[in-house]
């Protein structure tokens, strides 16, 4: 594909889309602060996004382009429901570890 | 030009990712986040998306992010003290970032991209050519994720309240 008068690879875009969502996904694994979690599932959607538009490039095709903008409009409904919802645990309780909100499993 | 433009933004991307997942304070995780998104709206840019370039500012660096950050301001700076009770997940989410990476290196080894068909680049990425297929041929889903967001503000509504006097 060339982008910008030089030969930039299509894989090398969707590389550093799955660079992007590894590294989101290892700090939803390893983070323990609620808040943080929620960043890091903002950072694999953008990584997501990153791969669709490379695809809608690739393809000459705007389905990509229209589904990041959804992707961005789930992420914005996401991150205020997940932060009312965390803004409503920290009112109640102090919980800095995810690990101490566990009272609900079986 | 491109390639360095796109190396630029690239490592910016991946030093803020690193970032994200690194720092202890959430506020800095958050700044990191900002850099991310504006690094990944210059590789929007790369890729001749306009108008998703311009949203990727506006709606998220500048939107989602200063929510972000009220809840920050909110909640005060919650630290990572110790060590957590699961210890081994650490070694397990890294075996998992490293299988995921192998299996997408592999995957693109193989795939022999057709070459794009010739765009009209004056037309490509442009609001008009995003909002001709948004309100023709998906204009149904695009009604859909106003029902969404909808749904979501009132649930914050609901959630953020103390009693229903509040309302």
């Amino acid at each position: 594909m060339s982008i910008g008068g030089s030969q930039l690879d299509t894989s090398w875009f969707l590389l550093l889309g799955a660079v992007l969502f590894t590294l989101g996904a290892i700090g939803v694994l390893v983070r323990r602060n609620p808040l943080v979690i929620l960043i890091c599932i903002e950072l694999m959607l953008n990584a997501v996004n990153l791969t669709l538009i490379t695809f809608s490039r690739q393809l000459q095709n705007p389905e990509g382009q229209l589904f990041a903008l959804m992707v961005m409009t789930v992420a914005a409904a996401e991150a205020v429901v997940g932060l009312a919802i965390l803004v409503e645990i920290f009112r109640v309780r102090d919980a800095e570890d995810i690990d101490d909100l566990s009272e609900l499993k079986g | 030009m491109g390639l360095a433009v796109f190396l630029a933004a690239a490592a910016l991307a991946v030093a803020g990712g690193i970032g994200v997942i690194a720092f202890h304070e959430p506020i800095r995780s958050v700044l990191s986040l900002v850099v991310v998104m504006i690094a990944l709206s210059i590789l929007f840019l790369l890729l001749s998306a306009q108008f998703v370039f311009v949203v990727q500012i506006i709606v998220y660096a500048g939107a989602v992010m200063v929510l972000f950050l009220f809840v920050v301001a909110l909640l005060g700076p919650a630290r990572e003290l110790g060590r957590g009770r699961l210890r081994f997940q650490g070694w397990l989410s890294g075996l998992f970032a490293l299988v995921f990476l192998v299996l997408i290196w592999a995957m693109l080894q193989g795939v022999q991209y057709r070459l794009p068909e010739k765009a009209d680049l004056h037309v490509f990425g442009t609001v008009q050519w995003i909002a001709v297929e948004l309100f023709t041929k998906y204009l149904y889903p695009f009604e859909l994720t106003s029902l969404l967001l909808l749904v979501a503000a009132i649930g914050a509504i609901y959630l953020s309240k103390r009693s229903i006097d509040d309302l």
